[in-house]
């Protein structure tokens, strides 16, 4: 049984070593794309059952934005709902015999988490500009400046190693009892992994909804003149 | 423990590449499709507030014309009961003053009506009393009111002026006595006392009339001398008649 912190190599794409959590990230792109793609192809205003179903989706996201944070869930909607999806079918792809989860790697864990990191100095400039963001660091006062900074770094390490550890952690219990005690034996572990494959991407999708306005209302209050344009 | 940093770059991508498709094919339609449908609903609430706006001020104009309807309506109910009013009164002293007529028209017809029915009684009654008195005159009727007639004849002719006692006896169709029964035995001396009284030259003639009731008339064609019960009753009938 190979190392769950190695990927499975399938081939070489130039600089890019192509891994099976590549490969499964773009089939579940694919399937993304195609399905909403495919879903929201007549929306009409009188809605359909399919229709309500995905407002319903957009709805307790915008709900779950709003009730978090207090601001407008229009501007992270994308962001947020794009990683909490994304998040969710990785974990529940392990589901499918022979696919590891892309979440179960460290870099697409890594990457997600840098996302988040990016997004927070992105949202941060274009909330309160490049001096309230910059401003935000020495809140509460100028002295929690250098812990500020370190928070910035190891929260979004904390979501990363968070996210690695428990879906890596499930996958590798669910391959140990498989092959320790049969086909069978591993199903209430599976059913635990759905469970843990939702709760972490609510987690992942809240933290990061919660750094980012955490970091603009931040930046809006020690920057009074940004907030006022 | 390594990471893969391009790895990790190329999951970073993907993931950025997954959010701008998922970006524009769900989170915006969708979106915009619930925006689309807040946009319709406000738009159709705003379009029912002011056709509620336009409703209660149509229906407050209607309250402010039914209120002026009733308004004029009360005004032509008072107009038309003071009209209604006074044509009564006009009616009543029209209809009292038609009915003070009629009233005096009736009583004065009743004091007509009651005068004449009185004249008719009054005259029924002497009637009746003619009658009554005729009977009781018919039983006094004997040889000695027949001499108190014949003595009161002899008395009338006497006053009888000469020339018309003349006339009379020339009258060639002759003189008729007349009673009111034969005289049988008394018709000689009646006879007698009678030329006596005109002179001894008449041509007298005997006849009854029952009408008579009592009495002895002298009668001709052109003079009639009354001496009999039945003239006295008809003159005292006259005299009642005149004095009513």
């Amino acid at each position: 049984m190979m190392s769950p912190l190695e990927s499975t190599v399938l081939f070489q794409l130039g600089p890019f070593t192509i891994t099976q959590a590549i490969v499964t990230t773009w089939v579940i792109m694919v399937v993304l794309v195609a399905g909403a793609f495919i879903s929201t192809r007549r929306l009409a205003l009188f809605p359909t059952k399919r229709q309500a179903a995905l407002e319903l989706i957009i709805t307790t996201l915008d709900t779950q934005i709003n009730e978090t944070t207090g601001a407008s869930p229009a501007p992270y909607r994308s962001f947020i709902g794009t990683l909490f999806l994304f998040i969710l079918v990785a974990n529940w792809s392990s589901l499918i015999p022979g696919v590891e989860p892309p979440t179960a790697g460290l870099e697409t864990d890594a990457a997600l988490a840098a996302l988040v990191f990016v997004s927070v100095i992105w949202f941060g400039i274009s909330g309160s500009g490049i001096g309230g963001y910059l401003k935000s660091f020495a809140a509460p006062n100028p002295i929690m400046i250098p812990l500020n900074i370190l928070q910035s770094l190891t929260r979004v390490f904390s979501m990363f190693v968070r996210l690695f550890g428990n879906i890596m952690s499930g996958v590798f219990v669910v391959g140990i009892v498989a092959s320790l005690a049969g086909l069978l034996v591993p199903i209430p572990l599976m059913a635990l992994d759905l469970l843990t494959g939702l709760v972490q991407a609510y987690i992942f999708a809240v933290l990061a909804m919660v750094f980012i306005t955490s970091t603009v209302e931040d930046g809006q209050r020690l920057n009074p003149k940004r907030q006022e344009n | 423990m390594t990471i893969d940093f391009w790895g990790l770059g190329l999951q970073a991508v993907n993931v950025l590449i997954l959010m701008w498709l998922l970006s524009h094919v769900f989170w915006r339609p969708v979106a915009a499709a619930i925006a689309k449908r807040q946009d319709t609903a406000t738009s159709l609430i705003d379009a029912s507030k002011a056709t509620q706006a336009k409703a209660d001020r149509a229906l407050e104009e209607a309250t402010q014309a039914r209120a002026g309807i009733a308004a004029e309506r009360s005004a032509t109910l008072d107009a038309a009961q003071k009209e209604a009013a006074t044509a009564t009164k006009a009616t009543l002293t029209e209809a009292r003053v038609k009915a003070d007529a009629m009233l005096a028209t009736a009583k004065t017809t009743i004091v007509q009506d009651r005068d004449a029915a009185q004249k008719a009684n009054e005259a029924q009654a002497a009637d009746l009393a003619m009658k009554i008195a005729a009977k009781l005159l018919e039983r006094l009727n004997c040889n000695a009111t027949q001499s108190a007639f014949l003595s009161q004849l002899t008395e009338a002719i006497a006053k009888i002026p000469p020339a018309d006692l003349t006339a009379v006896l020339d009258d060639p169709k002759g003189i008729e006595i007349v009673t009111a029964t034969a005289l049988g035995a008394e018709q000689s001396n009646t006879n007698k006392v009678v030329q006596t009284a005109l002179g001894g030259k008449a041509d007298l003639k005997f006849s009854t009339d029952p009408d008579l009731i009592g009495g002895l008339e002298l009668r001709s064609p052109h003079f009639v001398l009354h001496n009999s019960w039945q003239a006295d009753l008809k003159q005292i009938q006259k005299a009642v008649r005149d004095a009513t």
